[in-house]
Order: C-alpha cells, then structure tokens, then sequence
C-alpha cells in the first residue's frame, strides 16, 4: 500500500517520574509524520512526553520474539477468509 | 497458530488467558475477532461523516468545536481498530478505499441522515451510549490483549460523547416547546435504530464464536437490555416519549411494540404495525441504507482528488 510506510509504536507518560506506557501504534510514511499522527491519535491525556519508535527497532529480550511481532510492518493483501 | 485447538483456546480463554499474538490464535479465534474489530472499525468510521452532516447545524462556534472534536475522537477510535487490523494481516487501503460502501459493517442507524443540531445531540445520547454499551463490554471481557489496551482511549472519550447528548438532550427538554419537538421527533426514528443496534435476539443467532472465544462478555440480548435500562429511564425522566417502558419495581424495560418491525427510510418512521421476520431485517441491513455511499464517499473523494493532482 502506497505511502503508509511503516509501524511506529507510541509510548507516553503523564507526568515526571510516571513511568513510560505503550498506548499504540500508528502507521507512517516517516518518524514526521509518525509523530505527528501518535500526537493527534492518542491524546486522551495531556501527555507530559510522548515518544514514538519504529516497531522493528526493538530486540526481545526474554523471549523468541520482539513485541509487537503480530503481522509485522504495514498490513497485507487480506486473505480470502479475513474479506 | 495451532499451539491450540478450538477447544483448547475456548477453555483456556474462559480461565482468563490473554491472546497476545498469533500463535495464541487458532484460525476460527482470529476469524471472529476480524470481523469484530471490523464492525468496531466500520462504526466509529462512518460516525464521522454522519456527525459532520449535522455539525454543519452547530449553533456557535463554541458547540461546533465540541462537535468536531467528537468526530477527532471516532477517526481515532476507527484508526485504532483498522491499526489491529493491519497487524492481523488485513491491509488497511482495502479496507477504507477498496471495499463496497455496502460491504461496510457498521450498524444501519449510521447510514441514515442526520440533519440538525438535534439530531446530532440525539445521537450521541442514543448511539454513543450503544458504543459504550457495546465497547465497555469487550474492554471488561475481551481476551485479545492489543484491544483490551486500544479500548482504553475509547472509552474515556465515547463518555465525553454521551454527556455531550445527554447535557444538550436535557437542555432541548427544559426549554420546551419546539426545542422539545426537535429532539422526540429525532427519538421517533432514531429510537428503534437503537434497539435494533444489537442485532439479532439471542434465540434467533446461532453462531457465538464472540463468545465462546471471549472476545465479548454479554450476549445480544443482555447488552440490549443494558442500554435499554440506560435509555428509557432517562427519557421518561425529560419527559419524552418513547415506545418503551420503564418499572421502578421490576428494574426492567419492557418494549411497548413487537419486534422485529419494518422501518420506511423515506418517510423516516417505522412501521410499528407491520411485523415482519429477523431475515426481513437482516435483509433491509444488508440492502444498506439512504446515506451508506455517499457517506463513505465523502471520506473517499480528496484522497483521490489530491492523489491525481500530486500525480499531474
């Protein structure tokens, strides 16, 4: 699919010293517009920081695979039983 | 997949276990949650263009700003849905631009025309109370943990939509009048979309894959129930009338025409005395209604548009 790039996994935090929370994801065309995207997608908070980070940069520590592993990067065509 | 087998995964899920990626799947799990999370998607997306035909009534600048920031908040409630999809393996341009505007999965009421400022208010009391009805369920219940997370933003915001109806519902009722009109003419029609909003009762649906998978908590009929006990009582306390009553004694709602019943989109009244069967409205559903293309036209068009001009 043309201009949606890659998966970009968001992260954020309410306040100093709170710990940082996966909220989602969004799909981009660039870290940009990945940021700008998680900010306008997930702002059911007023964030003290957000950050975003290509979901293939993270390396799994404890088990086979990284997170967010599902599917990988961007969707596929559909299957027949997924239409 | 295939860690489990169907019974497996129906056990194990009832016990509490979380479905965190695809080899906690099996092939009918990731089937139902599919097209769970397409209906989820599919709602909140065409909310958007049917808010937006009545935002265009706002009354200042001030309500249409709460208008339009309720219509934000379903594009991203809808984005985050379609987000599970993509990574479920569904690719999301077919999915918004590829598919029939009758192939969409969001309930019939959202294909009607809302045309003012009362309806749009009516709306956000009615359906959005049915989105939280129906969300607020899978995100107690669901055991797909991407969407027990997503549901999270959801939530808090589709309660800001509901005050927003119901404030301004209450507001149309104290004033009286033809303020007061406005909206039991919205409820007149909007009502029984309400209802029918859950589907099929429980005796008539045969397929429960939801439910045996734990995708959702309650069935059909509980989760009508639920809004109904939300709904009726609040109207009757503004002093509206709708086809449906309240008993203090009992806490239950009792509907006061038969289901199922025929709807006339034209004239925009049912027709409560013409009862007909559940595959007769399974069929005016699937048939789609008045404003089904034109709304998922409208979020079609620019992206076409201003693709051709780039191209030029």
């Amino acid at each position: 699919m043309s201009g949606n790039g890659q998966v970009y996994e968001v992260f954020a935090r309410k306040k100093r010293a709170d710990r940082f929370e996966h909220v989602g994801a969004v799909s981009a065309p660039n870290e940009q517009l990945a940021r700008v995207y998680a900010w306008q997608t997930y702002d059911e908070a007023k964030w003290f920081e957000m950050t975003v980070a290509p979901r293939d940069a993270f390396a799994a520590v404890n088990r086979p695979q990284a997170p967010f592993t599902l599917g990988g990067p961007g969707g596929r065509a559909p299957s027949a039983d997924s239409r | 997949m295939g860690r489990f087998t169907d019974e497996e995964l129906q056990r194990k899920v009832q016990e509490g276990f979380i479905v965190e990626s695809e080899e906690d799947m099996t092939e009918t799990y990731k089937r139902a949650l599919i097209t769970q999370l397409t209906v989820q998607g599919d709602t909140e997306l065409i909310s958007a263009p049917a808010y937006f035909m009545a935002a265009r009534d706002a009354p200042s600048t001030n309500t249409m700003v709460s208008a339009t920031a309720i219509i934000q908040d379903e594009l991203g409630h809808a984005n985050i849905a379609y987000r599970l999809l993509e990574d479920l393996g569904v690719d999301r341009h077919w999915l918004l631009y590829e598919r029939e505007p009758a192939h969409f999965k969001h309930p019939y009421g959202f294909d009607q025309p809302l045309m003012n400022w009362a309806e749009l208010v009516s709306a956000n009391a009615l359906y959005d109370r049915a989105g939280i009805t129906l969300l607020g369920d899978v995100h107690r219940n669901t055991s797909y943990g991407p969407l027990k997370r997503g549901l999270v933003k959801v939530s808090l915001e589709e309660n800001f939509h509901l005050r927003h109806g119901e404030v301004w519902i209450r507001r149309f009722a104290e004033a009286g009048g033809a303020a007061k009109e406005a909206v039991q003419r919205t409820l007149d029609w909007m009502f029984p979309m309400g209802v029918e909003w859950f589907g099929m009762p429980d005796d008539r649906k045969h397929h429960n894959a939801q439910l045996d998978f734990r995708l959702k908590g309650m069935t059909n009929d509980q989760l009508r129930r639920t809004w109904l006990k939300a709904v009726v009582p609040l109207c009757e306390e503004l002093g509206y009338d709708l086809p449906a009553q309240y008993d203090p004694g009992t806490d239950e709602v009792e509907l006061t025409y038969e289901l199922p019943c025929q709807y006339d989109p034209e004239a925009r009244r049912w027709l409560f005395n013409e009862t007909i069967t559940w595959k007769q409205v399974f069929q005016r559903w699937k048939a789609r209604g008045p404003m089904n293309e034109q709304y998922v036209d409208s979020l079609r068009r620019s992206r076409f548009a201003v693709e051709r001009l780039l191209a030029a």
